[in-house]
C-alpha cells in the first residue's frame, strides 16, 4: 500500500481528473480525503500499486494543469484503519447470490 | 455593451482564430447569430464529427489551434471521438459547446448533457463557463493550454444565456500560468551523461516520433542526425521529420514497419527516443522490446516516460531546446566508429519490404499516385490497411506532409480532415486515401467538399471488406470473417455523382502492367491535376494483406512476410 498526496489548485474538474487517473487503471481507492492545504487543496489517496504504476500515476497527475505537487509516502494509521475491512478489490469479485445483501438487492 | 457571443468571437480573433468548423443547434444559436462580421470564417460540416476532424486537419496541417463548434447534448457528444483523437495525437484543439441556459443545468433539460464531465478524461483542460464576465479569461486560458507543452484538446462549455447577456468589454485578455515549484528543474544538464552513454554504445539507433515535429525542431534534429549518422527510424507520426533519402534512415518502425527498422530497434544497445510515446504498436511485446537497449528519452511530457520500461536518461523539455543543447556537446566528444553497425542495419539484405510485396497491385497503385505528387502535397490517410500501405510507401520530406489518426485510429477521419487541410493549404495537392469502410463513416462530408469546391483528391481503396480486421481474422481467427464483409457496398462512383463530384473507377488489373499503360497514366494525371474535387475508386483484391506485420504479442523481430 502506498499513500499519495496531491497538492492542487481547486479549479473545475481538477479533483475529478486526479481520481480518473486512478479509476481508468481499474485500481481501487481504499482511502480518499481532500482538505485545504495552504493556497490550494490536498488530495490523499491510499492505493495498492506496483512501482511502475507509481511512476505512471505520479506523471499523469503532474500532467494535470492545476496539480502543483505530487508526493508518495507511507500510509498513515488513519489511512490503514480506513482500508481495513474493505474487500480485496482487484480484480473485482461478484457477491454470491446467496448472500443476504445480494438477495435483497435482487429482490 | 456587447453580447456574450460577440465578446466570445472577439476573444477568438484575439487568439488568431480566423477559421472554425461547426454545426449549429439550439443552445449555440446566439454564437452563430453573431458570426456575421466577426472576421471568423465558419465552415458548416454535415456532422459534428466532421467538424472536429476538419478542425484537427487544420491544426495538423498548420500547427495552429483548430476550433470546432457544436450545440449541447448530441452536438457535443458527437465531438467526443475527435477530442479523444486529438488527445492521443497531441493536436491543439479547442471545442466550443453550447449548453442549456444556466438556470436549467442539472435538470435534465432538453439536449442537456454533462459535456464537461463526459470529456474530463479526454481533455487537457476544460471549463463550464459560469458567467459572462468569465468569457475572456476562459478563452485565453483554454487556448494557452491547447498550445502549451504537449498540445492537446480543450473543451469550453458555455450556457446559452451567457451568450445572450450583455456587458462592457475592454478586449481580449492574456493568460499567464502560475509556476510550479519543480518546473525549474525540467531542463537540467544532461549532455555529459548522454555523451558517456554514446561512447559506450556499440549499436546506437534513433527513434523519431511526433514530438520532434511538434517542437518545430526539424532542422536541428536533421542536423544532429546527420552528424550522429546512426540508424534512424520513425513512428507513423514521425514520418517526414527525417529526409527519406538520408542514408541512415530506415523508414517506419512498428507493427507494419520496415524489416530494417524493426530489426534495428530490436538489436540496438542504445535507443535515443525523440518525442515518441513508445506505444504498443511501436514496441510489440513490451517484455521483449529492445531487450539489449539502454533508453535515452527526449520528451516534453513527463507522463510519457517509462511507460514500457524505465529509461536510463530522461531528458525532459522542449526538443527545440534540448536537441541543440545536446548537439553543442558533440564536437568535443570522441565517439566510437559505428560504420560496421550501420552497414548491418542499413544493408541491402534488410530491404524495406519483401520483394513480392512491391508487386502487389495496391502498393503499385499508391506508388504510381505518390510518385506523381509534388513536394507541396499532403497525404491524409484514414485507418486500416490502406493507411499502413500509405505510411509505408509515401516518402514525404515535409514534417506536415503525411497526416493520419495514429493513436486513436479513428475510422472516418480522413475525408473531413482533408477538408481542414485543403482550406489551410489552398495551393497544395491534398490526397485523401480511405478504405471503403472508413469512407462511409463520414461520407456526408462530400457535401462540404462540393459546397466549398475544394479540389481534394479522394481515393477509396475498395476491397469490400473491413480489410485490416479481416486480415487479423485470416491470420489469427482461422479465416472466420465475422461481420467484416462489405460486398454490398454502394456504388461509390454513383454516390459521388449524386454530390456532383467527378468520379472514376480503376481496376487493380491495370496495375499488373509494367509500366502502366498510357491510359492508366492519363487517368491518374487527370485525377491529380484537376482543379475540381475528384474521387477515384480503386478496386482491390479482397484478401490483399499488409506486410511486414508484427503479430500482437510478438517481438519486433518476429515479423510475418506472407500468409501461413
Amino acid at each position: 500500500m502506498h499513500a499519495f498526496h496531491i497538492h492542487y489548485r481547486n479549479t473545475q474538474g481538477t479533483l475529478m481528473r486526479i481520481l480518473t487517473a486512478v479509476s481508468r487503471r481499474g485500481l481501487e481507492m481504499f482511502y480518499v480525503q481532500t482538505c485545504a492545504d495552504g493556497h490550494g487543496q490536498r488530495a490523499s489517496l491510499l492505493l495498492d500499486v506496483n512501482s511502475k504504476q507509481i511512476g505512471q500515476l505520479c506523471r499523469d497527475w503532474y500532467a494535470i494543469v492545476d496539480v502543483i505537487d505530487v508526493r508518495v509516502g507511507t500510509p498513515t494509521a488513519e489511512m490503514l484503519d480506513s482500508a481495513t475491512g474493505l474487500p480485496n478489490a482487484h480484480p473485482p469479485t461478484s457477491a454470491s447470490a446467496s448472500e443476504p445483501n445480494a438477495s435483497a438487492a435482487m429482490a | 455593451m456587447l453580447r456574450g457571443a460577440e465578446i466570445f468571437l472577439q476573444c477568438l480573433r484575439g487568439e488568431d482564430v480566423d477559421l472554425v468548423f461547426g454545426y449549429p443547434g439550439g443552445a449555440i444559436m446566439p454564437l452563430y447569430d453573431a458570426l456575421d462580421g466577426s472576421g471568423i470564417r465558419h465552415v458548416l460540416t454535415r456532422h459534428e464529427q466532421g467538424a472536429v476532424f476538419a478542425a484537427e486537419g487544420h491544426a495538423r496541417a498548420t500547427g495552429k489551434v483548430g476550433v470546432a463548434i457544436a450545440t449541447s447534448g448530441p452536438g457535443a457528444t458527437n465531438l467526443v471521438t475527435g477530442i479523444a483523437d486529438a488527445k492521443m495525437d497531441s493536436v491543439p484543439l479547442v471545442c466550443i459547446t453550447g449548453q442549456v441556459r444556466s438556470s436549467l443545468i442539472g435538470s435534465d433539460a432538453f439536449q442537456e448533457t454533462d459535456v464537461f464531465g463526459l470529456t474530463l478524461s479526454l481533455t487537457k483542460w476544460s471549463r463550464l463557463v459560469r458567467s459572462i464576465e468569465e468569457i475572456p479569461a476562459v478563452i485565453a486560458e483554454g487556448f494557452y493550454w491547447a498550445r502549451e507543452g504537449r498540445p492537446g484538446p480543450v473543451v469550453i462549455d458555455i450556457p446559452t444565456d451567457f451568450l445572450k447577456a450583455k456587458m462592457e468589454f475592454a478586449g481580449p485578455v492574456k493568460f499567464t500560468p502560475k509556476p510550479r515549484p519543480s518546473d525549474s528543474a525540467a531542463e537540467a544538464a544532461f549532455g555529459d551523461k548522454l555523451i558517456s552513454l554514446l561512447q559506450k554504445a556499440e549499436r546506437p539507433v534513433a527513434l523519431i516520433g511526433a514530438g520532434a515535429k511538434l517542437s518545430g525542431a526539424i532542422s536541428e534534429l536533421r542536423s544532429l542526425l546527420d552528424e550522429l549518422n546512426i540508424p534512424t527510424f520513425a513512428t507513423v507520426h514521425g514520418l517526414g521529420a527525417v529526409e527519406p533519402e538520408a542514408p541512415y534512415y530506415l523508414g517506419m518502425v512498428g507493427m507494419h514497419g520496415t524489416r530494417a527498422a524493426n530489426m534495428a530497434l530490436h538489436e540496438n544497445d542504445l535507443l535515443l527516443v525523440f518525442g515518441a510515446r513508445l506505444d504498443d504498436r511501436v514496441t510489440g511485446d513490451p517484455t521483449r522490446f529492445a531487450p539489449h537497449s539502454r533508453i535515452v528519452h527526449f520528451e516534453i511530457d513527463p507522463a510519457q516516460l517509462d511507460r514500457v520500461r524505465a529509461c536510463e536518461l530522461p531528458i525532459i523539455g522542449d526538443l527545440a531546446k534540448t536537441i541543440p543543447a545536446f548537439h553543442k556537446k558533440l564536437p568535443s566528444a570522441k565517439l566510437p566508429d559505428w560504420n560496421g553497425w550501420r552497414a548491418v542495419a542499413c544493408g541491402e539484405d534488410r530491404a524495406e519490404l519483401d520483394p513480392r510485396g512491391l508487386s502487389q497491385p495496391t502498393i503499385r497503385f499508391l506508388d504510381e499516385l505518390f510518385g506523381r505528387l509534388t513536394q507541396n502535397s499532403v497525404v491524409i490517410a484514414d485507418v486500416g490497411q490502406h493507411q499502413m500501405w500509405a505510411a509505408q510507401r509515401y516518402r514525404s520530406a515535409s514534417p506536415r506532409g503525411f497526416i493520419t489518426s495514429g493513436g486513436l485510429g479513428s475510422m472516418g477521419f480522413a475525408l473531413p480532415a482533408a477538408v481542414g487541410v485543403q482550406l489551410s493549404k489552398p495551393d497544395a495537392t491534398v490526397l485523401c486515401v480511405s478504405g471503403d469502410g472508413g469512407f462511409q463513416m463520414n461520407i456526408q462530408e462530400l457535401a462540404t467538399v462540393r459546397r466549398l469546391n475544394l479540389p481534394i483528391k479522394m481515393v477509396i481503396v475498395d476491397n469490400k471488406y473491413l480489410g485490416m480486421v479481416r486480415q487479423w481474422q485470416q491470420l489469427f481467427y482461422q479465416r472466420n470473417y465475422a461481420e467484416t464483409d462489405l460486398s454490398d457496398n454502394p456504388d461509390f462512383v454513383e454516390i459521388a455523382k449524386a454530390y456532383r463530384i467527378n468520379a472514376v473507377r480503376v481496376q487493380e488489373d491495370v496495375m499488373r502492367e509494367y509500366p502502366v499503360t498510357e491510359d492508366t497514366a492519363d487517368t491518374l494525371e487527370r485525377f491529380l491535376r484537376s482543379p475540381e474535387p475528384e474521387l477515384l475508386v480503386f478496386d482491390c483484391a479482397p484478401e490483399a494483406n499488409v506486410y511486414p506485420m508484427v503479430p500482437a504479442g510478438a517481438a519486433l523481430s518476429e515479423m510475418l512476410f506472407e500468409e501461413e
